[in-house]
């Protein structure tokens, strides 16, 4: 059987998580993709889009994906009992929330579009739950990603040039931190571009703000592994 | 990285199965053996907790399901559980995860959330029945992590990619190695355990009634509680799988590409479109757009309430 490293995982991952149920990949995967929408974010969301591909559509509310994408995107974590409350949470809050089906093309049966504003930004993140609680996360903001949330990692836009990854990897080789993977892509030679950096461990609050301040860094945030 | 159960049982001739998983996690994610140990034992406690909660019983979410494992327990103190009281606990506790699940309580997914009956209710019906240490128990969950860390390198572990033989089959396969390692079965027999317990999953469809993790879920994962102890004693007994487990796995991903997509979880096939299914299915739609309709209408009461707050 050759392995296929985008399906790595870990004991811990297959024997685990805890979580509210009823299902791994409708309620606890769900909750993680809208958790990683949340950590995209990095501020309170006002307004939240779920755009369900046409099977995930046909069985989200039996098994509490809509409280469990809600929850997530909130900020909840997957064994939080308020779970089951989270739409009422949010609302109480005074987020809009809607619902959406969309045919997302030839993807995994389970996969999820969301969209969340919050007061200065707007995010995007297209993902998948593909079963126990694990999921890929495949597009941030139209930029082609690869993230399972297991890993702490670096999300940076910025404008493609020469030397960039360079004074990036600096920064982090400056800490001492050691990177696991690293993938760019971009609209067009020069234009918006977008990488992430999967690291071994956290890299300070001032390292991060030294990619921000990078010229041409649009934006850079740093997210932790997703519980 | 163990790349597959052939290289699995090359790496564990002679050496304890879950020093061979934990030795190779704590490789890959960076993390001490002891650490997943300290994490498993804290899933085995709330698995402990989830099925003393499980048996009191309640109805699930589509009020379908929920009372079994509390009838099964009743019917034990009535003296009227004939089996092998290690088969009975074990289809008690299955039923109580699953019941627990599916009140949207707090379980474990192992590897699922609706196969997650199986691995708990028979390890610690094991762990009970035959006088197992808890560490025993804890080392055994390392194990059946591993068997599904390897089966996910190749299929996806999801009743949606492959249908209920990718859920319950591989959680079967996971509790038929970990049972086989507690009662003192070697790597080969582990391994063969869980080649017994998949194999005879093979076809197993996904077609829950409503869509909910309810029927045939909650039972069904008492059933392969029994099933993946059976699988164990096999492989114990030196009864082998004559077709490895990694072609097994193959054909479980070509079995599961072969359903129609009305059978992989979606609530358009088999059980979910019997007669009884159906009208299920449209009672549970009714009261779901009902509940969807009173929320609207809290949410407009609510910005109503914020306007006028504001002063608007």
């Amino acid at each position: 059987m050759a392995g296929r490293p985008d399906r790595r995982v870990s004991i811990l991952d297959v024997m685990g998580p805890v979580m509210v149920g009823p299902s791994s990949s409708h309620t606890a995967g769900t909750a993680r993709l809208g958790r990683v929408s949340r950590e995209v974010l990095d501020e309170e969301p006002l307004e939240l889009w779920f755009f369900l591909h046409p099977p995930l559509a046909a069985t989200y509310r039996g098994h509490g994906s809509d409280f469990a994408l809600v929850g997530g995107a909130i900020g909840l974590n997957v064994e939080d009992p308020r779970i089951p409350e989270a739409i009422r949470i949010a609302e109480q809050q005074g987020i809009s929330i809607d619902f959406a089906e969309e045919d997302l093309g030839d993807v995994h049966p389970n996969t999820v579009r969301i969209v969340s504003r919050g007061a200065t930004r707007e995010v995007e993140i297209i993902g998948s739950s593909i079963g126990g609680g694990v999921i890929e996360v495949f597009g941030i903001n139209g930029y082609a990603a690869r993230f399972k949330g297991d890993s702490p990692t670096l999300l940076m836009f910025y404008r493609d040039r020469p030397r960039m990854i360079h004074q990036v990897t600096g920064i982090i080789a400056d800490e001492g931190i050691n990177i696991a993977s690293l993938a760019c892509s971009r609209r067009q030679r020069g234009k918006e571009a977008f990488m992430q950096i999967d690291v071994d461990s956290l890299p300070s609050r001032q390292a991060i703000e030294r990619v921000r301040a990078l010229e041409d860094v649009f934006d850079a945030r740093y997210l932790d592994k997703i519980p | 990285m163990i790349e597959s159960f052939k290289h699995l049982e090359e790496l564990g001739r002679e050496r304890d199965l879950a020093d061979v998983f934990l030795e190779s996690d704590a490789e890959e994610y960076g993390i001490t053996a002891e650490t997943i140990l300290a994490t498993l034992a804290q899933r085995r406690q709330v698995m402990v907790e989830c099925i003393h909660r499980g048996q009191k019983g309640g109805l699930s979410m589509g009020k379908l399901v929920g009372n079994e494992a509390k009838a099964m327990s009743e019917a034990g103190e009535a003296g009227k559980l004939f089996l092998d009281p290690l088969l009975s606990k074990a289809m008690i506790y299955s039923l109580a995860v699953m019941g627990e699940n599916s009140r949207m309580g707090v379980i474990v997914a192992a590897p699922t959330a609706g196969a997650g009956g199986v691995v708990p209710g028979m390890l610690i019906a094991l762990e009970e029945e035959r006088g197992i240490a808890p560490e025993k128990t804890v080392r055994a969950l390392a194990i059946a992590g591993g068997v599904g860390s390897i089966v996910a390198l190749s299929a996806s572990i999801s009743g949606a990619a492959g249908g209920c033989q990718n859920e319950v089959g591989v959680a079967a396969a996971m509790g038929a190695a970990a049972a086989c390692y507690v009662v003192g079965g070697d790597t080969r027999q582990s391994i063969h355990a869980a080649s017994l317990a998949l194999k005879n999953t093979l076809g197993l469809v996904c077609d829950p009634v409503g869509g909910l993790v309810e029927v045939p879920c909650v039972k069904r994962n008492s059933f392969f509680a029994v099933h993946a102890l059976a699988a164990a004693q096999l492989a114990y007994a030196g009864v082998e799988s004559v077709i490895p487990m990694d072609e097994i796995v193959e054909a479980m991903v070509r079995i599961g590409r072969a359903l129609p997509r009305g059978l992989r979880e979606t609530a358009e096939g088999g059980l979910a479109t019997t007669a009884t299914g159906c009208s299920i299915g449209e009672r549970l739609k009714q009261e779901q757009d009902e509940k969807r309709r009173l929320r609207d209408e809290e949410r407009e009461r609510l910005a109503i309430a914020r306007k006028s707050e504001s002063g608007v």
